[in-house]
C-alpha cells in the first residue's frame, strides 16, 4: 500500500477540524454495542485511564470560527473568552449528545464554573471537574493527584461495569508512549525544517489526535511525518518564531495561516497541551498511577498554564525553547480575557527583554475573523527581525 | 553581486523591478507594470517578472532573490517577502534620499511613514478601513463624471471654487458628488473637492505621527496624481507647526517594488555571508 500524500492526509484532518458534529466519534461509539465516549476540555487530562477503561478521550477544543453562539452567549457577561459559551452552545444544540461523560481540567475559574453548569444542564451525563495539583511536591502535589486519579478511575469504572486493572492502565501508557514519541518527532521536523511541515499542517495533524482514537493518530502523524519528508518544498526567507499563549481556546485555522503568510516559520508552540503536556516516556513498570503522577510532576511541559514557584526559574522555558529550536523571536498570543495566559504575559516579556529575544503579543479569539491587523503586526515583526536583528 | 527582484502586488496593479547591487552602488536594470483588471493578480505578477527578466537580459537562475510586498505574499516562486510600510520606505529614500516621512497613497490604502535614513520605519499610521481617501474611490468617481484618470490631476488643478466631500465614507462622499452635479458643480470643483479632501484626512495622517517638517516622498499610484500633490500642499501650509515639503517622482509608483528587491539583496548578501542558501530542499 502506498503511503498517503500530505495533502490526502491534511485533507483527512481538515474534515475532522471542520466537523463539530464529531461523526467520527459517534460512528466509533455505534461500530461495537456498550462503547462509551468521554469528553474533555483542552489542557491536560490523564487521558490513559478513559483509554484504559476501553472508552474514547474525546477533546472538546470549543467551537472554532464556523459555529454561531446563539444560546451561548446568554450564560457568561461579555468579559469571559468565547470557549466556555461555544462549548454550551455544542451541548444546547444537540452536538454532543452522544458523549457519556464531559471532563473539565483545571486551568481557571471560568472552565470550573461551566462543570457546574453542565452538570445542571445535562444530569444525565457524568461530569467531573478535573483538579490537578499546584504544588508540585511529591508528597503534598502527588498524593494529592493519586487521590484525584484514584476518584476518577473509581468513577470510570462505574460507568464502563468493570474493574480497571493496573495492566489495562500500563498497557494505556505504552499506547500513549508512542504517541507522544510520534508528536515529538513531528515537532523536532518543524523545527528543523518548518518548510517541510508548515505549522498549519502540524497543527490539523495535532487535532484530528484529539478526536480519533490514539493508535489511528500515532499512525496518522508518522505516515504524514514520512509523506512531508518526501515532498519538495521550497524554502522561504521567514523568521523562526514561537508561538505562546494558545494553550486552551484554540486560534482560527486562517490566524495560523496568516501567520505563515505574514513570513513567520513557526518552530515551537504551546497549542493543545492535552498532547503535549507530559515530556517523554510515562514509565510502565510498578504502580502506573503513581507514574502517571510523577510524569505530572517532573516530566510536564513548562507553559503559562503551569504554576511555577521559582521566581528565578518564572519563564526561562521560553528563553530555553528560543535556544533549543533556533527561534529569532517570540509571539505572544492569546484569547481576550484568557487570565492564566494575560497575567503571567508581563513576566514572561520581562525575561525575554532580560534575553534580548525580540517579541510582540496580540489578542484573538476562536472566531476572529480580521487577519488584517495581526498580519500586519506579524508582518512587520517578521522585517524588523530579518533586517535589523544582529543575526 | 547580488540580484534581485521585487514584485509589488498592489490593490489596483502588480509593479515588478530588477535591482544588481554591486560594492554598494544599486543599479536599477528593469520595471513593469500591469493594471489588474479583474485578472488573477499572482499571474500578472508572473508575467511582470518574466517581462522584467527578458528587458534585464537575464534567466531566472541569475536571480539571487525574489522579494515580495503588497498582497504578494502568496506569490509561489518569491524568496521572501517585506510589509509595504518596509519596502516604501526603503523605496522613496531610493528615489529620493531627503526623505524623511513617506505618504504611500494606493487604490486601497493611504499609509504615512516615517523613516530613518537608512529606509528603517520609525513610526507610521494607516487610514481607516474607508476606501474614501483611496484610488480606487477617485477612479469611480472619475468613471461617474466621464473624465479620463490621467485628466484628473490636470483637472483639478484649474478649480475655481472646490466644495470638499465627506471624507469620512465613501457612501457619504458618493453622495455628495451627486449633488454636485445636480447642482451644477464643474467636474474640476468637484475633483478638487474630493482631493481637498483627500489631502485633509493624510495630512493628519502625517502630523499625527510626527512628520512636520524635511521631505515627504509621495508613492503609490495617486504619487503622480497632481492634483492631490497640490492639495497635500495647500492643506500642509494650513496647519499651524508644518514646514514640511511633498515631493514626488516619475517612478514613484515602483516604490514598493524598489524597497523589495533593495532589501531582497540586503538578505541575500546576508544570507550568503552567514552560509544559508535558499534552495528547494
Amino acid at each position: 500500500m502506498t503511503n498517503p500524500t500530505t495533502s490526502e492526509i491534511i485533507a483527512r484532518c481538515q474534515e475532522l477540524y471542520d466537523d463539530l458534529r464529531f461523526t467520527s466519534a459517534r460512528d466509533w461509539k455505534d461500530a461495537e454495542p456498550g462503547r462509551k465516549v468521554i469528553a474533555h476540555m483542552p489542557i491536560y487530562v490523564p487521558r490513559e485511564l478513559i483509554h484504559a477503561a476501553g472508552m474514547l478521550p474525546l477533546g472538546i477544543m470549543g467551537g472554532g470560527d464556523n459555529l454561531e453562539v446563539i444560546h451561548g452567549d446568554a450564560y457568561y457577561q461579555s468579559y469571559i473568552c468565547r470557549i466556555p459559551r461555544s462549548t454550551i452552545e455544542l451541548g444546547l444544540s444537540g452536538r454532543l449528545d452522544f458523549v457519556d461523560g464531559m471532563i473539565f481540567p483545571s486551568i481557571c475559574d471560568v472552565i470550573r464554573n461551566l462543570s457546574g453548569m453542565w452538570k445542571m444542564l445535562f444530569p444525565e451525563v457524568y461530569v467531573k471537574y478535573f483538579d490537578v495539583p499546584q504544588t508540585y511536591d511529591d508528597d503534598i502535589g502527588g498524593t494529592f493527584y493519586i487521590g484525584e486519579m484514584r476518584e476518577f478511575l473509581t468513577d470510570l469504572e462505574a460507568l464502563a461495569g468493570r474493574k480497571i486493572s493496573d495492566d489495562d492502565i500500563r498497557t494505556s501508557i505504552t499506547v500513549y508512549n508512542e504517541n507522544r514519541r510520534a508528536i515529538a518527532e513531528l515537532y523536532r521536523l518543524r523545527a528543523a525544517k518548518p518548510w517541510q511541515a508548515p505549522a498549519s499542517e502540524a497543527y490539523l495533524v495535532m487535532r484530528a489526535g484529539l478526536t480519533l482514537p490514539v493508535e489511528d493518530h500515532t499512525r496518522l502523524v508518522h505516515d504524514y511525518i514520512a509523506a512531508a519528508k518526501a515532498e519538495k518544498r521550497p524554502i522561504k526567507d521567514n523568521s523562526r518564531i514561537i508561538l505562546t499563549g494558545m494553550f486552551c481556546e484554540q486560534p482560527p485555522l486562517n490566524l495560523i495561516k496568516s501567520l505563515e503568510l505574514s513570513g513567520c516559520y513557526v518552530v515551537d508552540d504551546d497549542f493543545m497541551l492535552v498532547s503535549r503536556w507530559l515530556v517523554g516516556d510515562v514509565p510502565t513498570d510498578g504502580d502506573p498511577v503513581y507514574n502517571l503522577s510523577q510524569a505530572f510532576l517532573h516530566q510536564s511541559m513548562s507553559t503559562a498554564a503551569k504554576y511555577e514557584p521559582d521566581e528565578a526559574e518564572k519563564g526561562q522555558f521560553l528563553v530555553r525553547a528560543v535556544r533549543d529550536t533556533g527561534a529569532e523571536g517570540v509571539i505572544f498570543a492569546s484569547t481576550s480575557f484568557c487570565d492564566p495566559a494575560l497575567l503571567d504575559r508581563p513576566m514572561l516579556q520581562n525575561v525575554l527583554k532580560a534575553a534580548d529575544i525580540p517579541y510582540i503579543a496580540f489578542k484573538y479569539s476562536e472566531n476572529s475573523g480580521q487577519m488584517q491587523p495581526i498580519r500586519e503586526q506579524a508582518g512587520t515583526f517578521v522585517d524588523s527581525i530579518k533586517l535589523w536583528s544582529a543575526a | 553581486m547580488t540580484i534581485a527582484a521585487g514584485i509589488d502586488v498592489g490593490t489596483g496593479v502588480v509593479k515588478a523591478v530588477i535591482f544588481k547591487v554591486e560594492n554598494g552602488t544599486e543599479t536599477w536594470l528593469s520595471r513593469a507594470n500591469m493594471r489588474i483588471r479583474q485578472r488573477d493578480p499572482m499571474e500578472l505578477a508572473r508575467e511582470a517578472f518574466e517581462q522584467c527578466l527578458e528587458d534585464a537580459n537575464l534567466e531566472e537562475r541569475d536571480i539571487d532573490y525574489v522579494a515580495t510586498t503588497g498582497e504578494g505574499e502568496a506569490i509561489p516562486f518569491h524568496t521572501g517577502h517585506f510589509y509595504s510600510m518596509t519596502s516604501h520606505a526603503r523605496g522613496a529614500r531610493f528615489l529620493n534620499p531627503e526623505a524623511v516621512a513617506i505618504l504611500d497613497c494606493g487604490a486601497l490604502h493611504g499609509r504615512a511613514i516615517i523613516t530613518d535614513e537608512r529606509g528603517k520605519v520609525l513610526n507610521y499610521k494607516m487610514t481607516s478601513q474607508c476606501a474614501s481617501g483611496s484610488g480606487q474611490f477617485l477612479e469611480n468617481i472619475a468613471r461617474y463624471l466621464g473624465i479620463a484618470q490621467d485628466e484628473i490631476g490636470s483637472l483639478s488643478l484649474s478649480a475655481d471654487n472646490p466644495e470638499e466631500v465627506s471624507s469620512i465614507c465613501a457612501v457619504l462622499a458618493e453622495t455628495d458628488v451627486i449633488n454636485m452635479v445636480s447642482r451644477g458643480i464643474t467636474a474640476p470643483n468637484i475633483l478638487k473637492g474630493i482631493h481637498m479632501s483627500m489631502a485633509n484626512r493624510l495630512a493628519r495622517l502625517l502630523k499625527s505621527i510626527g512628520a512636520r517638517e524635511g521631505v515627504i516622498m509621495m508613492t503609490g499610484g495617486l504619487a503622480l496624481d497632481e492634483g492631490l500633490c497640490a492639495a497635500m500642499r495647500e492643506q500642509l501650509g494650513k496647519m499651524k507647526g508644518v514646514t514640511a515639503e511633498v515631493a514626488n517622482h516619475p517612478d514613484s509608483i515602483y516604490a514598493g517594488a524598489i524597497g523589495a528587491a533593495l532589501w531582497g539583496a540586503f538578505r541575500a548578501e546576508k544570507l550568503a555571508a552567514a552560509g544559508h542558501l535558499l534552495k528547494a530542499s
